[in-house]
């Protein structure tokens, strides 16, 4: 046995663990306190540039430093801010989408700042607003909407002779012109798990999946019109003119590459991530107003979005309401949200500064854009979310899924998805009626 | 070696051979796949064939080394100390405690040994939830010590300490030692821990390679990208790359990256392995 | 800094050889000092662990107040929790899709680890060290690492398999499709699990008296004839061991369909019962579900290993006799 060799190899493993041990003792614990006289605060959120937002902040904010952190987005998100608001280490502020608010207000991890806010209210439209004020109290600010839209390839649809379409039949029918002359081409896909998707296509169709009314709930997701929408899709996937697989995976941007996925219907904010994965298409590619379910009704809903909240646990409540309102509602904060994180803000004067810009880098051609999104969001409806919107979330995309699979009614996930949302929320306790 | 003294003089048998070789291929594949992957730039990945190498190497290293401050060598330093210092507590908090185990008959010994032994037998998995509950309770859930005091407990290095200890540990040494006056702390560690110090490496390269490989427990754990391990780490890039998708190739080149000093470390270690000490017979 | 082997202290020992009472007492104290630490460790990572998730399991959050949203406060809802996991359609069916996942992944991993350690053990084979150290390889290979790779080289865009079944006119293998989903990921783990696993049970083969194989020989066995009947027999340990930790890790199933599951939607949310624990507890905010169907499931796991244990054992009783 070569006990020296491996002594050494003991005692360097000792030398290791001792050496790294002190390197958690320093880290452990958020610098939450203040330091001489400076409040800090920390601030979690995943979009593209919000450090530099931050240290935009910091510069001109002597008093208050931001701290800010990129715990993920997504799905990750709100599981990542709720569990650290259990373990009594969330941040200050974080960045929360809107579909997931209002289980932060239900588990109590959000702070009201209904005061706090109520200066900066006129510099939204009603319907941005809205997002975030439940019952008169307000509990996040707007930081960028998704009024939705229709990505096309202007190349490939001027090609064909087809025009940006106006109603959701016209785009059927353009989808099935396009197919017969070249089968290889795909309109669309409609990913199963894109469910809020849906949710806003049937609200633009008229149906809120949530709605309060004093302290009841009314759930519509199985409504006549999202019946209807769903079974639009239906036929257009029976007639293989748009595909269900999920969107940009690899599969997918290798096909947005090619050119031969044709369209997104998304919202605004489309353009900066086909441009991320696909940037030798940009010129090829234009954005239209989403096509309507009536020709006379150009109402649309928000697809995404974004607001910041302020968590219930943090000791500098006021000062995180500012970092907030400076971020969001002020001009300088909206327009780095317009220029640096490629958003479409929620503020109005961020909204009215996109007007003068340039088109974004994936269709430098289309120099109406900006004037396109503006006329899109001045009709706009806004959305209602409930407090269960994962429970929604998951029913939904796997009875998709399984519809599919078995070719069965995809109207019918309405029902399996409603059921399970409204007994998810009786046994909650909360008062329901079902729409 | 002395198994294969003979076999210079053996016919090659060409079958079995092949069969060897195509098991050597079936697990080099993907290794080797990752690898031509990584030095695919973004717009190549999804484009090319994909055995055909591609001309971003150098660029792709540099996007991930930048990406979000520099997260990635953070990640990688987070691993190293959970699964360094958590291996190497943990191999002697299992030594002690198979040192004990084995050569010492006391009251409760038996009982605390069968909940080790029922303990192997839980999944650590399921202990995931419970544990993040209570150490969210201790305001502990999202700090390093989150992932790291729990890796420290392992029912089966253990086991496996008291099984060398028992099979390597004379003992009429120890009563040698102790009629020569030593103290139990100081025979301890005079006289047991060199001679378990074979086995304590096997138990510390297991460890260190669950403890690096292990996903669940720091997903669930920590929210800080500061204080994520590797694995959770090119998790939170993939899962990002639906909003971000450049961010597919950086997790390509972080994953090609991510097994070369593991892979590095066991190959080496291998010989030191007592790998007879989980497939039955130990001798000492 | 001390160092537990390096530093040996010269001073000799104070008291001669009788050992005083106060010494006697200290040695009948060690043993619980030296386990001290994992005892301690083992209560508060292991045992109080479950004991919290037990009680949790038996209290539940209900709405309380007014407004539309309302807080929430606990309350005892005696086994309310566990008549919901035993009758939620998300866990029974994660269960018998691990099941069918675990039947593909066990039997395949310890199969060819054996094969590959008895391939190993033959005189005659050549490039041995190589084919040992190629296959072991992959251990090094974090889960989520493999996961990522393998997903990857299933999806269609980038596969290279798909891409020679392509151009041979045959179409794209569907791995990620419903009815290749279940081989797929059990391919993760076989690529995972196999070489560790042949190393085990390698080491044990080397531990076998060689006059017991060249006395075989001698009486004309062959190669395949003495690794069925001496060799396989004389490692049962090493399978018995090998089998339940496969098992064990096919149960612990997590990290590889969350891996996938953005590129297919044959995943559901819920595709594995830990992907339904996890989503409970994390993302509906429903702790006392995700800690009954923690308990329900560690129960089951213990049963499951103890179950296969037992029947290994009454087995090699009768082949005993």
């Amino acid at each position: 046995m070569r006990t020296g060799k491996s002594r050494k190899l003991l005692a360097a493993a000792v030398v290791t663990a001792v050496t790294t041990l002190l390197v958690p003792a320093c880290s452990a614990g958020g610098p939450t306190a203040q330091d001489g006289g400076k409040v800090t605060l920390r601030y979690w959120a995943w979009a593209p540039g919000s450090a530099e937002e931050v240290k935009e902040f910091n510069r001109t904010h002597p008093d208050i430093k931001v701290v800010h952190t990129d715990a993920g987005g997504g799905d990750q998100s709100s599981a990542k801010l709720l569990a650290a608001h259990r373990a009594g280490n969330a941040p200050d502020l974080a960045l929360v989408e809107n579909p997931s608010l209002p289980r932060m207000i239900v588990a109590g991890a959000v702070a009201d700042i209904t005061d706090r806010v109520a200066e900066v209210k006129k510099e939204y439209a009603p319907g941005s607003w809205a997002q975030t004020t439940f019952n008169g109290r307000t509990y996040a600010l707007p930081q960028d909407v998704g009024p939705m839209a229709l990505l096309y390839r202007k190349d490939v649809f001027d090609k064909y002779g087809v025009e940006a379409p106006l109603t959701w039949d016209d785009y059927r029918e353009a989808a099935a012109a396009i197919k017969k002359r070249d089968p290889d081409l795909t309109m669309a896909s409609l990913s199963t798990d894109n469910w809020d998707w849906f949710a806003a296509v049937a609200a633009q169709a008229g149906d809120d999946w949530w709605s309060i009314d004093g302290d009841r709930w009314t759930v519509g997701i199985d409504g006549e019109n999202s019946r209807k929408v769903m079974e639009f899709f239906q036929g257009m996937y029976e007639d293989g003119l748009v595909a269900t697989d999920p969107i940009l995976t690899p599969t997918y941007n290798q096909k947005l590459n090619d050119g031969t996925m044709l369209s997104w219907p998304s919202a605004v904010w489309a353009p900066g991530v086909v441009h991320g994965v696909a940037p030798k298409t940009a010129g090829k590619w234009a954005l239209a107003p989403l096509p309507r379910w009536d020709e006379d009704d150009p109402t649309v809903s928000f697809q995404g979005g974004s607001s910041v909240a302020v968590t219930a646990g943090s000791e500098h409540p006021e000062e995180a309401a500012e970092f907030a309102k400076w971020l969001n509602a002020s001009d300088k904060g909206a327009k780095m949200i317009l220029n640096v994180q490629n958003a479409y803000p929620a503020a109005l004067s961020g909204q009215k500064a996109a007007i003068a810009q340039k088109p974004p880098a994936l269709m430098p051609q289309q120099s109406d854009y900006y004037e396109t999104v503006a006329g899109i969001a001045r009709d706009t409806r806004p959305v209602t979310w409930g407090p269960n919107t994962d429970v929604a979330a998951s029913a939904f995309t796997d009875a998709l899924n399984d519809a599919i699979r078995n070719g069965t009614s995809w109207a019918d996930v309405l029902t399996v998805t409603e059921k399970a949302v409204v007994a998810d929320l009786k046994k909650q306790e909360f008062e329901v009626d079902e729409g | 070696m002395s198994g294969i003294a003979g076999e210079r003089r053996e016919r090659t048998k060409i079958f079995p051979t092949l069969v060897l070789l195509a098991g050597a291929a079936y697990c080099l594949t993907p290794v080797a796949w990752v690898f031509v992957a990584a030095s695919k730039a973004p717009g190549e990945l999804f484009n090319s064939f994909t055995f055909a190498p591609g001309t971003g190497l150098l660029d792709n290293l540099a996007r991930l080394f930048s990406h979000d401050d520099g997260a990635y060598g953070l990640w990688a330093l987070n691993s190293l100390l959970y699964a360094g210092v958590g291996g190497a507590l943990s191999t002697l908090v299992s030594a002690s405690a198979g040192y004990a185990l084995a050569k010492f008959d006391f009251r409760g010994g038996r009982i605390f040994f069968a909940t080790i032994i029922a303990g192997l037998l839980i999944p650590g998995i399921t202990l995931a939830v419970p544990q993040y509950l209570l150490l969210s309770d201790l305001q502990l859930a999202g700090t390093q010590w989150s992932v790291l005091l729990p890796s420290i407990v392992s029912p089966f290095g253990i086991y496996l300490c008291r099984v060398y200890a028992a099979a390597t540990i004379p003992a009429e040494m120890l009563e040698a030692a102790r009629i020569d006056g030593a103290g139990e702390w100081r025979i301890f560690r005079a006289v047991v821990l060199p001679l378990m110090v074979p086995g304590m490496v096997t138990v510390f390269l297991l460890q260190f390679v669950g403890i690096w490989n292990n996903f669940l427990l720091p997903y669930i754990m920590l929210s800080d990208t500061r204080t994520f391990p590797l694995t959770v780490g090119l998790n939170s890039l993939l899962e990002r790359g639906s909003g971000a998708p450049s961010l597919y190739s950086l997790a390509i080149v972080g994953a090609a990256l991510a097994i070369v000093p593991l892979t590095a470390l066991v190959l080496f270690l291998q010989r030191f392995w007592r790998l007879d000490l989980i497939a039955g017979g130990v001798k000492g | 800094m001390p160092n537990p082997v390096a530093a040996e202290p010269a001073t000799p020992p104070a008291t001669e050889g009788v050992p005083s009472p106060r010494r006697r007492r200290r040695r009948a104290l060690a043993p619980y000092l030296f386990s001290a630490p994992a005892m301690l460790l083992y209560l508060l990572f292991t045992v109080i662990p479950i004991g919290y998730a037990l009680v949790t399991s038996f209290f539940a959050q209900r709405r309380v107040g007014g407004g539309p949203l309302g807080t929430r406060s606990t309350v005892f809802v005696w086994f309310d929790n566990y008549a919901g996991v035993l009758d939620d359609p998300r866990l029974i069916g994660g269960l018998g899709r691990l099941a069918l996942y675990g039947i593909i992944a066990v039997p395949f991993t310890l199969g060819l680890a054996l094969l590959f350690a008895l391939l190993l053990d033959t005189p005659g084979v050549k490039l041995r060290r190589f084919g040992r150290t190629a296959i072991f390889l992959p251990y090094a290979v974090p889960g989520v690492v493999a996961a990522l790779m393998w997903g990857f080289m299933y999806l269609a865009g980038t596969s290279p398999f798909s891409h020679v079944t392509r151009s041979l006119g045959w179409g794209d293998i569907p791995f990620l499709e419903p009815g290749g989903i279940y081989p797929s990921l059990a391919n993760i783990s076989i690529w995972g699990g196999t070489g560790f696993n042949m190393l085990i049970i390698y080491t044990a083969l080397r531990g076998i008296p060689p006059q017991l194989i060249e006395a075989a020989r001698l009486d004309g066995a062959g190669e395949v004839q003495i690794a069925l009947r001496i060799k396989v027999p004389m490692v049962g340990p090493a399978l018995i061991l090998t089998s339940i930790f496969g098992l064990l890790g096919a149960l612990q199933l997590y990290g590889e369909p969350l891996m996938l599951k953005p590129l297919t939607n044959t995943i559901s949310t819920t595709w594995a019962p830990l992907m339904a624990i996890y989503q409970d507890a994390f993302v509906l905010d429903n702790l006392h579900d995700a800690a009954a169907a923690s308990i329900v499931l560690a129960v089951g796991t213990a049963l499951v290993s103890t179950a296969v244990l037992a029947t290994v054992r009454i087995a090699m009783k009768r082949r005993l006799r």
